[in-house]
């Protein structure tokens, strides 16, 4: 590991360090570019509640190219497919070396509260999201519930 | 060398499957659309030509577990086949009898195997074994 650029090293430091509210992101142990994150669901959106499981990972590209990242828990968003991959501009034509994993971890939970169902890679969950939003909304609330709420820990 | 972690690697395979590179003899793809794990995969291949297997279809599944690609993924054919590698009683392939399982590299992929299965197909005494009627199931 000891072929980890630098920019590596100091981000994650960072991440660990000062980690952004509702954010966390832990390298693996045996590969110190594959980060496990778990992101609080927004207030006020129909994630509250939820801690939900994603993994990234920087490819020999990073930070050229984008990370690589997926959701592990299921989710019902109009931006995320159901194997957890992500409809984000910033993780595709929009990246840009200037940016960092903070900031797509911060954009994906901004993705969160703002679900934007003309832009979908899970289609029948957009048309369900621009036909009927508040049901949309109430099925996102309960796979929350069902998927993404933690035991409570003592 | 980077490490790709398991679930890149799978997704990886899954967009080359998707995109259907190829002449089309070999595809696959998620046996569950929903499958988040990427652990069960559905394969098929077209027999190649002037062998007993040419113009068929077969199909295969295809487990990859937690420790796939340092490890090879389970391979069993679902269509019947007469093949020297392939168990006659439940259409596994056995690892021992294919090399690139037997010496199995973790830079190998989905798409290796298949292609190593098909290469087997033309071989010599494959060529000769008597195949059962098309279409039958193990």
């Amino acid at each position: 590991m000891a072929s980890l650029p630098k920019r590596i090293i100091k981000e994650t430091q960072r991440l660990i360090t000062e980690p952004a509210p509702g954010i966390s992101a832990t390298p693996a142990t045996d590969n110190f570019r594959y980060f496990k994150v778990a992101i609080s669901g927004p207030l006020d959106s129909p994630f509250e509640g939820g801690i939900f499981n994603l993994e990234l990972f920087l490819t020999d590209d990073y930070p050229m190219s984008a990370p690589k990242v997926r959701f592990l828990t299921k989710i019902y968003h109009p931006n995320i497919d159901k194997l957890g991959r992500i409809c984000l501009d910033i993780l595709k034509d929009k990246w840009s070396p200037a940016l960092q994993i903070r900031t797509v971890l911060l954009s994906i939970q901004a993705l969160l509260s703002a679900p934007n169902p003309d832009d979908p890679l899970a289609n029948d969950v957009a048309e369900h999201w621009k036909t009927n939003e508040k049901e949309a909304m109430a099925r996102a609330r309960e796979w929350t519930r069902l998927y993404a709420e933690q035991p409570i820990e003592n | 060398m980077t490490t790709i972690p398991r679930n890149f690697v799978l997704l990886e395979e899954l967009e080359s499957g998707e995109k259907s590179t190829g002449d089309g003899t070999i595809s696959f793809g998620l046996e569950n659309s929903e499958d988040i794990l990427l652990s069960s995969w559905i394969c098929t291949i077209i027999g190649p030509q002037h062998t007993p297997f040419d113009n068929r279809f077969y199909s295969l599944k295809l487990y990859c577990d937690k420790d796939y690609p340092t490890k090879p993924p389970t391979v069993r054919f679902t269509t019947k086949i007469n093949m020297g590698c392939v168990n006659q009683q439940n259409g596994v392939v056995e690892p021992k009898n294919l090399p690139i399982l037997t010496n199995w590299n973790s830079n190998y992929r989905i798409q290796n195997i298949l292609s190593e299965l098909r290469r087997e197909m033309s071989s010599s005494p494959n060529k000769k074994l008597v195949q059962p009627p098309e279409g039958a199931n193990f």
